[in-house]
């Protein structure tokens, strides 16, 4: 064996152990989503056994089911994603573009309210929400959710539409375009990429939230992040339902990661770029 | 359509906050004229062409397109249709799409828009071409899509912001010279923007020269060649730029380098001056300043020559046939009406 | 140069100068319309709730003993400055910061470039990769805290024990938990790490390499000469970056050990969510908060400079 083939053996080696290592996790869970508790508790751990969906079928349609948990997250993730987007681009293209008195500061102001620990501010919003009924409702935690959803996507989107040339909207506006129009017909078509990359990583920060779910939604309003706690209990812990409800909200972000695989890694190289954001 | 895009600009200043890009800038264009706006950059050129458009405003004086001064005139309702340096082509829209979209904002009825944009896409020969977006064509193919999507609305001024200056050397040839059929042929008026003065004197009827926000000389390229009005112009206009050397004038010559060459000017004292001499307009004398060859830039079809006259640099353009060799020593002379005197201070023609 | 004049003019009114103001105006109006829903959106969701924050922090507020309330001024950041557990679960997010962003890097890193010049197999990388980032940190603490780590028939312990270790009690052991937390958030976060040094070692031009090895430099030569260099700004933008998140991680712990056994993985950031959620406290959890805020701060802004230092 030479150098250069015992050199590759090792790289494929050390490949392996960590693909392996991200994959298996995951892989693991959806394994034992479709084992029976008996199959789940084994020792040693069984690789192969006779699937069932029995799990599947308990957490959707049983007594316990997260069907509406799943409709809850469903319903706050396309809410927080489309309300963002509609603040979020007008926005983006004022600070890219637009000269105003307070420029500078107003960007700094988006990139410092990113700093601020969620656990500080959701005693206030739970105060707040408390005192006007909007605990345990969408509206609730759509809007408490812009505040970490809203500088993140302005923020990426600012530098989409610093990249489209200032002549391209004088010469619009010589065509007789107004600004509106401009916005509209010109700027807009041309941050498609930019918008899709924002609308993935807005939709997977409100999908994955935790925190702000856990304290402001209820019996109502409860996301599957949240009701994946009744499978774990002190007294007994759900095996192969916890799987399955795992797999299930893994389900949509996954499809996504692997679909918007191109996006996800230019919002993420973006963000290196150019510095903050919070994921 | 005669009458249409007469412009006049009138002590025009622009301010960028202590920097004055525009030092009150005045001058008319006539209609149906290719006037040129030509200087090195930074000289206000562009400046000058966007407050023509309505894209800057002016920090003072005033813009009268037509007699009307439309110095306070949005840049939509001046009726003006720019090519821009970079073409600013909508990517997203198809080449048709492209043109189509001043009419559209025009609110133009379907049908017409059609046929006006195949009638321009047909003038600038990329009938073929409607279906594509602009990322799949080339640079040239780019250069004609703007030019189609400004001429189609037919507005009186056309104005165009180096257009060519990102094309390569043997197309920027080629377009030039449509450029100006396309202009006589549409009858309107065009202001065009360069730093090339060879595109400036092959294009334009008239041109007015920038130099350092202020423009020095107003006229025909011939005038303007043949009677730079200063030391700058006459060092930026021409291939290669005229000679500019110290002298002494006394008494209808100059004394350059210690040899006595006779001007046609005549001024009333014996002062010191800076003589111009075009590199074309050197020629080999036996009586004439003698010189040391250091360079030759052949050519092919001429020479361009370093001279070294007792520590002066000239340069001397020559036909191909009589081409001296680097080392030779040459005598050199030019005829008085050929030198130019400017005053070394002022540098102002004199 | 903003797009001064994409405004429309009054009409009438004449002078040169009054035209650019009028511009100018066009352009403030139109921006402010446009930044004012996100802007009141956040002031009302960021910067609101941090003034209540702060206000809340001079008071006594004990949703369990709600007769105590009132104005305490500064007693709750003085009752903070002598609380031991304040101190030990500062400690505890700074260990637990220091050493997640440290492992992301430095793996990160050592994969990308082991990636980097790979013809095949690189595709899998960058496919695998994703998914860890996709996943919420709640699901994700969930399933380490349960296949992973449970005792026997938890794939971790059950490697534990056939390596000969025997099995561990994972998150029951002060100093394992910690391991496993740490471990955990590594696991999730060193993806991103690795995707965004590999997109920025690709776009290292090559013919420097090229003239690095004309010049006789070695392999570690040019990784610690040319490489790190170059790769200096984003590296430390991930710093920045995960170090952010890691000081306000929360799912990814309160999942798996809510911060126990004891307060073993109590990190900052929790031990403001249970004395203001579990012990009702809060009063004092805003204190606590506005401690991290502080901390995120001071980190953040010494992170920046290093970053714009040479």
């Amino acid at each position: 064996m030479t150098a250069r083939r015992l050199r590759a053996a090792v790289i494929l080696a050390i490949s392996a152990v960590f693909l392996l290592a991200w994959a298996f996790p995951i892989i693991w869970s959806v394994l034992n989503s479709f084992k029976t508790d008996s199959d789940v508790l084994a020792y040693p751990p069984k690789l192969i056994f006779s699937p069932t969906l029995g799990a599947y079928r308990e957490v959707l349609f049983g007594s316990g089911s997260i069907l509406p948990n799943l409709v809850s997250s469903m319903i706050i993730s396309v809410g927080t994603t489309i309300v963002t987007m509609l603040m979020a681009i007008p926005a983006a293209y004022a600070l890219a573009r637009l000269r105003f008195h307070g420029k500078k500061f107003a960007g700094f102001y988006v990139l410092t309210t990113q700093m601020l620990p969620p656990v500080g501010i959701i005693i206030p919003y739970f105060l707040v929400l408390q005192t006007i009924g909007w605990i345990d409702t969408y509206q609730g935690i759509i809007l408490i959710y812009l505040s970490f959803s809203l500088p993140f996507a302005i923020w990426l989107l600012v530098s989409y539409f610093e990249d489209i040339p200032l002549e391209m909207e004088e010469a619009a506006y010589l065509d007789g375009a107004s600004r509106l129009r401009t916005l509209w017909r010109i700027i807009i078509p041309q941050v498609r990429g930019g918008i899709a990359v924002t609308v993935v990583f807005v939709f997977l920060n409100a999908w994955n939230e935790f925190l702000f779910a856990v304290v402001l939604s209820g019996n109502t309003v409860r996301p599957v992040t949240v009701a994946m706690f009744n499978f774990v209990s002190v007294e007994q812990t759900l095996w192969a339902k916890l799987a399955a409800v795992s797999v299930l909200a893994m389900l949509p972000v996954v499809v996504l990661g692997v679909v918007a695989q191109k996006q996800i890694v230019k919002g993420l190289t973006i963000g290196a770029v150019k510095g903050g954001g919070r994921r | 359509m005669t009458g249409r895009g007469h412009v006049k600009f009138r002590d025009i200043v622009k301010m960028h906050g202590e920097f004055a890009a525009l030092k009150g800038v005045s001058f008319d264009i006539e209609p149906g004229e290719f006037f040129a706006l030509l200087g090195p950059s930074g000289s206000g050129k562009s400046t000058t062409l966007r407050i023509l458009a309505g894209l800057d405003a002016p920090t003072a004086g005033h813009v009268f397109i037509d007699g009307k001064d439309v110095t306070s005139t949005d840049a939509r309702d001046r009726d003006i249709a720019m090519v821009f340096q970079s073409y600013a082509l909508y990517p997203h829209m198809t080449v048709a799409e492209n043109i189509a979209f001043p009419l559209e904002m025009a609110r133009l009825p379907k049908a017409a828009i059609g046929s006006a944009v195949k009638e321009a896409a047909q003038k600038v020969k990329i009938e073929h071409l409607l279906g594509r977006k602009p990322g799949q064509l080339s640079g040239g193919q780019q250069q004609r899509c703007a030019l189609a999507r400004a001429i189609v609305r037919k507005a009186r001024l056309f104005l165009l912001d180096e257009p060519l200056s990102n094309l390569d050397a043997k197309l920027r040839l080629e377009t030039r010279a449509e450029l100006k059929k396309l202009q006589r042929s549409l009858g309107v008026t065009a202001v065009y923007v360069t730093h090339d003065q060879e595109e400036a004197m092959t294009l334009a009827d008239r041109m007015a020269v920038f130099m350092a926000g202020e423009i020095q000389q107003v006229g025909t390229p011939a005038e303007v060649f043949a009677q730079p009005n200063s030391i700058d112009i006459a060092g930026f206009i021409g291939n290669p730029p005229m000679n500019l050397v110290p002298a002494r004038y006394t008494n209808g010559d100059i004394l350059v380098a210690g040899h006595r060459l006779k001007t046609a000017a005549r001024l009333p004292d014996e002062r010191d001056v800076i003589a111009g001499l075009r590199p074309s307009a050197l020629r080999i004398a036996p009586d004439g300043l003698k010189a040391q060859v250091d360079l030759v830039e052949d050519l092919g079809d001429m020479a361009v020559l370093d001279l070294n006259c007792g520590g002066t640099i000239m340069r001397m353009r020559v036909g191909d046939h009589d081409v001296p060799r680097e080392g030779d020593t040459i005598y050199v002379t030019a005829r008085p009406q050929d030198i130019h005197l400017f005053d070394p201070t002022t540098r102002k023609r004199l | 140069m903003a797009a001064s004049a994409l405004a429309s003019a009054e009409t009438g009114n004449p002078g040169a100068g009054d035209f650019g103001h009028a511009l100018a105006q066009r352009e403030r109006r139109f921006a402010a319309a446009l930044l004012a829903p996100a802007f009141l959106a956040l002031l009302a969701t960021t910067t609101f709730p941090l003034i209540f924050l702060v206000w809340t922090s001079t008071y006594r507020m004990n949703l369990a003993m709600p007769f105590m309330n009132g104005f305490v001024g500064f007693e709750n950041y003085r009752m903070l400055l002598i609380d031991e557990r304040f101190w030990s679960s500062l400690l505890i997010s700074l260990v637990y910061t220091g050493t997640t962003v440290a492992l992301q890097v430095a793996i990160g890193l050592a994969l990308a470039l082991l990636v980097m010049d790979m013809k095949r197999g690189q595709g899998w990388f960058r496919l695998i990769a994703i998914l860890p980032v996709v996943l919420s940190p709640a699901v994700v603490g969930m399933i380490w805290r349960t296949f992973m780590l449970a005792p026997d028939f938890g794939i971790v312990d059950f490697l534990a024990i056939n390596a000969g270790l025997g099995s561990q009690n994972w998150l029951g052991d002060p100093t394992l938990a910690m391991v496993s937390v740490i471990a955990i958030h590594t696991w999730q976060w060193t993806p991103f790490a690795f995707m965004v040094l590999l997109a920025s070692l690709a776009s290292l031009p090559e013919d420097i390499y090229e003239a690095a090895r004309l010049d006789r430099a070695t392999a570690w030569q040019r990784f610690r000469r040319i490489t790190l260099p170059l790769l200096r700004p984003a590296i430390v933008m991930v710093v920045i970056m995960r170090t952010m998140v890691a000081l306000t991680a929360f799912a990814a712990i309160f999942t798996v050990t809510g911060g126990g056994p004891g307060t073993a993985t109590e990190i900052l950031n929790l031990y403001a969510y249970r004395k203001s959620f579990i012990e009702l406290s809060i009063g004092y959890g805003a204190a606590l908060a506005v401690a991290l805020l502080i901390v995120t701060i001071v980190i953040s802004g010494v992170l920046f400079a290093l970053r714009r230092a040479k």
